[in-house]
């Protein structure tokens, strides 16, 4: 849903006047500055440059829906360059195997930006086959374009050095992957540095040094080739080591005093945890606080793959068994995916792609062996007298193909299902099955954001959990604090210590950052379990992450016996916070199940410990009528002397 | 109000029979200039002073006062009595400052006959509006006439205490005029208020009045003369729903291929008593005593009406019902959440009709006969309109004609799907409207219907261009110099493609020489193979292959 939501929010904010930004930037500073700056700008122009082509040719689309289909259309284009690009790995029917298994996958759903990886790849794929500056210029335009529509793109400048080295190690060095590489490199380096949020990081932080690295020593490499090509065996062996010792000493040196000195960024924190998964979770919380930040379970690898999990060590093993060039650039590829994917569950998208590939080499190369089986049966009767070695040849070859169809039909049914089932249901519309088997909507979501658009003033200034800030800049039109794309951890921080304190010093917060609208969600009417008070814990972990939050323990929260409650044992801290009382206000006196005592909560299924309570700095300004979204409003400082 | 209903419920297409026996003979006069004579007329330019007929009497004035609504709905009964010599024409009606300026809907009839209107002024009253009311034969000396005259006024009632909070009953004061506003003095004059319901704070009398469970009665009053004034102020309790669309955009999309789109945009507010506090969902669920407050409403639609949609710029709206009945669609809307005094929302409303029942062609002449705005909820009031008739394109002496007075707004250009010139875009906009305005405009275009095929034709062409331009893509060679080397290795490619071929002959030739050696073998029928011919062709087909081959 955000994708598409947030592409079209920016993509507006293009199409306005200069003047109009100005007057827009004063009403929303916070929300959009921040989503300006951290943004990548390569979506928007694209609808943006849809939309004006289709308007031009009296095609009325709204602005919204080209944003929408954006995503499937790509999805499509996606299909094709797999095709292409396993082509030039296996050939055509791998290609076809591989596109089919894409066009389909659960793994991978309607991401632009994977179609602009698997196009750079395949466009270094052709620039290192064929060694021509076409190739690797058309390849540093893919990869312009991948960096600036996604922040993955730091994925790519990573594993291309290392096609690069791997292929020096394993002396495939060539003039053509020095052309292209080189080429790339160039290029891609300075267009990236045009977009404004790189800026200068291609030459200045870490994550980015291995491809300058790979760039130096393909310098090195050609020109040591040059050097051999001169002179005779001995003295090349001499001079060789000399110049790679000293190279190596003072390479590292200035690396390390860079570093020291601050000149090269330390790597960030999201790439640490892709290197050491418990990393997040010790040092930094909001990082580990994210579901799609978590560690892929092994039940979800299936989910979304399915056979080809089965299918990626068979194509692997292809791939070895005739190693070129590329085969070398889809096996790293495969295998750092793969480890990557094993350690933040967003990853499963790169992941996906090449798990295609692969199986689609495996599947076709398998099928042409036995299918050459069944068919020359047919035509050298003969033959097959003499060859007793095989047994049963033709029968096994059938039976084969058989079992090949059933895993590829089957591949289809739960890819199909999958999608139906697990990704499609926008998850800003809950339905739940009623005692007579009917179907209830909770559209609460959009109740209360709908609120908020048409009953609040138009400079107000919302301040909730960062989730659902996305949703309420596009749907409620507001001014929010935080959203999913703010990186800035204080921000998020002072939001978190305002839901954890008690409602005074929550109050000196709320005035601090200019709160007028306070909004929670709250599942303990209906069940919905990923509610507020579910993620309570990250925001006092969050909220005590940094220097301000200092009165926020994380083990005040919780009863004496560790546990987090909210019930009458619940920690005393808990029950008076903010966050809580937001939660619960009135709510002790509701019924919610039969034969259960009022103020019964059926996410957490206890009665509340604390139900009779006012708010103090507050007033329930709307809630929703499954009581899901429950908005407050910070009154005003009382008057002096009253 | 008597026909409303009627109105309402009458099948689609069918204009109400006052609106076409005032249509004016001559249709070729720009519409909306027309002096019409039904509704409301303001014509600013005639700027002429009128002087009050001292002969008129009121015999008889029977006011009906409906309040129980957020309308102020006004039914008058005028027996008028000439008391002078001559003939007389015409006669005036009064109304006040306040009152002009919330007057929606007038209209006065005689025995069935609808009755022309003229907004005029008098000299000694400046600070009342007037209109002229043009009976339908002049009323001799001495004789009486019947007019019944209708008057609907918006925003005249006003919640008091203008706040309130969510459990309380919103309350209303009207303020009026005991005696009824006329310039003639009356020889009986009867008020009769009706109220939604028996609660009432405070009203005011003057003998007699006489209160029943939901009406006061005010008078009779005998011998009242004209332009007689005493306050009149009723406090009481309405909870009827204060709902005013501040703007409805009515779009009319017209397709020549058979369909009508309809698209209304309305943005409502809650204009009774302002919530005060917070807003509690407990006490909204569990006590029920929201008076005020509106959960959902009904929108009465043609009975043709298919396609509906219902929703607003964050999407479908998941909250409505529709019931298909013979005469009409319902469609019980209700906002994604309930309205407060002073809260707002925002939906459009969308649906298809089949041309037929409102487009009617002789030749190249159509004629559009369709509602200038539909039924919203019961009582509705609008604050401003804006209709919008998108005609398809190539369409020409387009001539409007309303049955009231609107002002017309500069046509515009609508493109859409397949456009080249445009769709031209008939707009008018109206203030103030109620559900007596929903009555028919009729539009009257020529459209040459050699146009129909232009936009298929449009389409042939393109790809037709299309296809065109891939069959010389792919045949055009635009190469400067000549490959030698590609040139060279697709002639041996083609040759090595030859050999292969006459090779695959051959060995078949040569299995076949083996088996007839075979046979020659058992047999020994040498004579029979040679007869046969075998050899021969064999070798001549061997010996062209081998010259080919070389």
């Amino acid at each position: 849903m955000s994708g598409p939501v947030l592409n079209y929010r920016t993509r507006g904010w293009l199409r306005m006047s200069v003047e109009k930004q100005d007057t827009l930037l004063k009403m929303a500073v916070l929300s959009l500055a921040a989503i300006l700056c951290t943004i990548y700008p390569g979506l928007m122009v694209t609808s943006a440059t849809i939309y004006h082509i289709l308007n031009w040719l009296h095609i009325t689309i709204d602005v919204r829906n080209v944003c929408v289909f954006l995503a499937p259309f790509f999805s499509s284009l996606t299909t094709l360059v797999t095709y292409h690009l396993a082509k030039e790995l296996k050939g055509p029917g791998a290609g076809l195997v591989a596109a089919v298994m894409i066009a389909i996958v659960p793994g991978y759903i309607s991401r632009i930006a994977i179609f602009c990886m698997l196009l750079t790849y395949y466009m270094w794929i052709k620039a290192v086959k064929t060694g021509t500056l076409f190739w690797s210029t058309m390849a540093s335009l893919a990869y312009f374009y991948m960096v600036s529509s996604w922040g993955g793109y730091v994925f790519l400048i990573n594993i291309i050095p290392l096609h690069v080295l791997t292929l020096m190690i394993t002396g495939r060095f060539s003039h053509r992957v020095y052309v292209a590489y080189s080429t790339l490199y160039v290029i891609g380096t300075i267009l990236s540095m045009q977009i404004s949020f790189v800026g200068f990081q291609p030459v200045s932080t870490s994550e980015h040094m291995g491809a300058f690295g790979v760039f130096g020593l393909c310098q090195i490499h050609s020109f040591v080739d040059y050097v051999r090509s001169r002179l005779n065996k001995t003295q090349f062996e001499v001079l060789f080591r000399a110049v790679i010792s000293t190279v190596a000493v003072v390479g590292v040196l200035v690396l390390v005093v860079l570093t020291a000195l601050g000149k090269i960024a330390p790597w960030t924190g999201r790439f640490y945890s892709l290197l050491d998964p418990s990393y997040a979770k010790n040092n930094i919380p909001i990082i580990a606080s994210v579901s799609e930040h978590q560690p892929t379970a092994w039940s979800s690898f299936y989910f979304d793959l399915q056979m080809l999990t089965f299918m990626f060590p068979v194509g692997l093993y292809f791939c070895f068994s005739k190693l070129t060039d590329e085969n070398i650039f889809i096996i790293l590829y495969g295998v750092l995916s793969i480890y990557f994917a094993g350690v933040m569950v967003r990853l499963m998208l790169v992941l996906a792609p090449v798990m295609c590939i692969l199986s689609g080499i495996a599947v076709s190369s398998m099928l042409s062996t036995y299918m050459k089986q069944i068919d020359e049966v047919k035509t050298e009767k003969k033959k097959a007298k003499f060859e007793g070695n095989y047994f049963m040849r033709s029968e096994i070859a059938t039976f084969f193909v058989c079992v090949m169809s059933v895993f590829l039909v089957m591949y289809t049914l739960h890819c199909t299902w999958v999608t139906s089932e697990a990704y499609s249901s926008p998850s800003i519309v809950l339905s739940a099955r009623g005692h007579d088997g009917s179907r209830i909507i909770f559209d609460d979501f959009r109740e209360a954001y709908y609120w908020l658009r048409h009953n609040t003033p138009e400079d107000a200034k919302v301040m909730s959990w960062w989730d659902y800030g996305y949703q309420i800049t596009a749907m409620a039109n507001r001014t929010i604090l935080v959203d999913n794309n703010t990186w800035n951890n204080t921000h998020i921080s002072r939001v978190g210590q305002a839901m954890a304190s008690t409602e005074d010093k929550a109050y000196e917060i709320m005035r601090e950052l200019d709160v007028d609208y306070v909004l929670v969600i709250f599942g303990g009417l209906t069940g919905y379990s990923s509610d507020d008070i579910n993620k309570f814990l990250w925001m006092v972990r969050i909220g005590g992450s940094t220097e301000k939050g200092g009165h926020i323990k994380e083990h005040d929260y919780y009863t004496p016996a560790g546990e987090f409650r909210v019930d009458k044992e619940g920690s005393p801290t808990l029950l008076n916070c903010l966050m809580y009382k937001m939660c619960y206000y009135r709510f002790g006196q509701v019924y919610t199940e039969g034969g259960k005592p009022p103020g019964y909560d059926r996410v957490r299924n206890v009665e509340i410990g604390n139900k009779d309570f006012e708010l103090d700095v507050l007033e329930e300004a709307y809630t929703t009528e499954h009581w899901i979204v429950r908005i407050y409003k910070v009154k005003d400082l009382p008057n002096r002397g009253a | 109000m008597v026909s409303d209903g009627g109105w309402l419920r009458g099948g689609t297409g069918i204009t109400p029979q006052r609106v076409c026996d005032i249509r004016p003979p001559t249709p070729k006069m720009e519409g909306h200039l027309k002096v019409l004579l039904l509704g409301l007329l303001v014509v600013a330019s005639s700027a002429t002073y009128d002087s009050i007929n001292k002969d008129l009497i009121n015999k008889k004035f029977d006011r009906k006062l409906d309040i129980s609504s957020q309308l102020v709905k006004i039914t008058n009964k005028i027996t008028l009595e000439n008391g002078g010599s001559g003939a007389v024409k015409s006669f005036l009606l009064a109304f006040t400052k306040v009152e002009k300026d919330n007057l929606s809907y007038l209209n006065a009839q005689s025995g069935g006959t609808v009755l022309k209107l003229a907004e005029t002024r008098v000299q000694e009253h400046r600070d009342l509006a007037f209109f002229k009311v043009e009976l339908k034969d002049a009323l001799q000396s001495g004789k009486t006439v019947n007019v019944e005259v209708e008057i609907i006024l918006t925003q005249i009632l006003e919640p008091y205490p203008a706040i309130i909070q969510q459990g309380e009953k919103q309350l209303v004061r009207y303020s009026g005029n005991h005696y009824i506003l006329t310039p003639y003095s009356s020889n009986t004059q009867t008020t009769t208020v009706t109220l939604p319901s028996p609660n009432i704070e405070s009203y005011s009398r003057l003998k007699p009045t006489t209160h029943t469970d939901t009406s006061i009665t005010y008078g009779p009053y005998e011998g009242v003369a004209g332009f007689s004034e005493d306050s009149m102020n009723v406090h009481f309790e309405n909870n009827a729903p204060f709902l005013t669309v501040s703007r409805l955009e009515r779009v009319i999309e017209v397709s020549h291929w058979g369909n009508i789109a309809i698209e209304e945009t309305i943005d409502v507010l809650h204009t009774g008593a302002k919530l005060k506090g917070p807003f509690s969902r407990y006490d909204y669920q569990r006590e029920h005593n929201s008076y005020s407050s509106i959960k959902s409403f009904k929108t009465i639609m043609p009975a043709s009406a298919k396609d509906v949609y219902y929703r607003d710029e964050i999407g479908n709206i998941s909250t409505s019902h529709m019931r298909v009945q013979d005469d009409a669609v319902e469609l019980d809307l209700r906002p994604r959440f309930p309205l407060f005094g002073g809260w707002k929302t925002h939906y459009k409303i969308g649906y298809n009709v089949p041309s037929y029942e409102y487009l009617y062609s002789s030749g190249d002449e159509y004629i559009l006969k369709m509602r200038i705005l539909d039924h919203v909820f019961d009582d509705f009031t609008v604050d401003e309109l804006v209709l919008k008739i998108i005609l398809p394109e190539g369409v020409r002496n387009i001539i409007l004609e309303t049955p009231y007075l609107v002002e017309r707004l500069p046509d515009a250009k609508h493109f859409t799907y397949l456009d080249t010139v445009g769709r031209p875009v008939v707009s008018v906009t109206k203030k103030n409207l109620v559900e007596s305005h929903i009555q028919d405009f009729t539009l009257h275009y020529q459209f040459p219907s050699i146009l129909m095929l232009q936009e298929p034709l449009l389409v042939v062409i393109a790809f037709f261009i299309l296809f065109i331009t891939v069959i010389f893509y792919v045949r055009l060679d635009l190469t400067l110099s000549k490959d030698d080397a590609t040139e060279a290795k697709m002639r041996v490619s083609s040759y090595c493609e030859q050999v292969h071929t006459h090779h695959d002959k051959r060995a078949r030739l040569y299995e076949k020489l083996e088996e007839e050696l075979q046979k020659l073998k058992t047999s020994k029928d040498v004579a029979q193979s040679q007869t046969a011919g075998f050899r021969p062709a064999f070798r001549a087909a061997n010996r062209t292959l081998i010259s080919c081959i070389l």
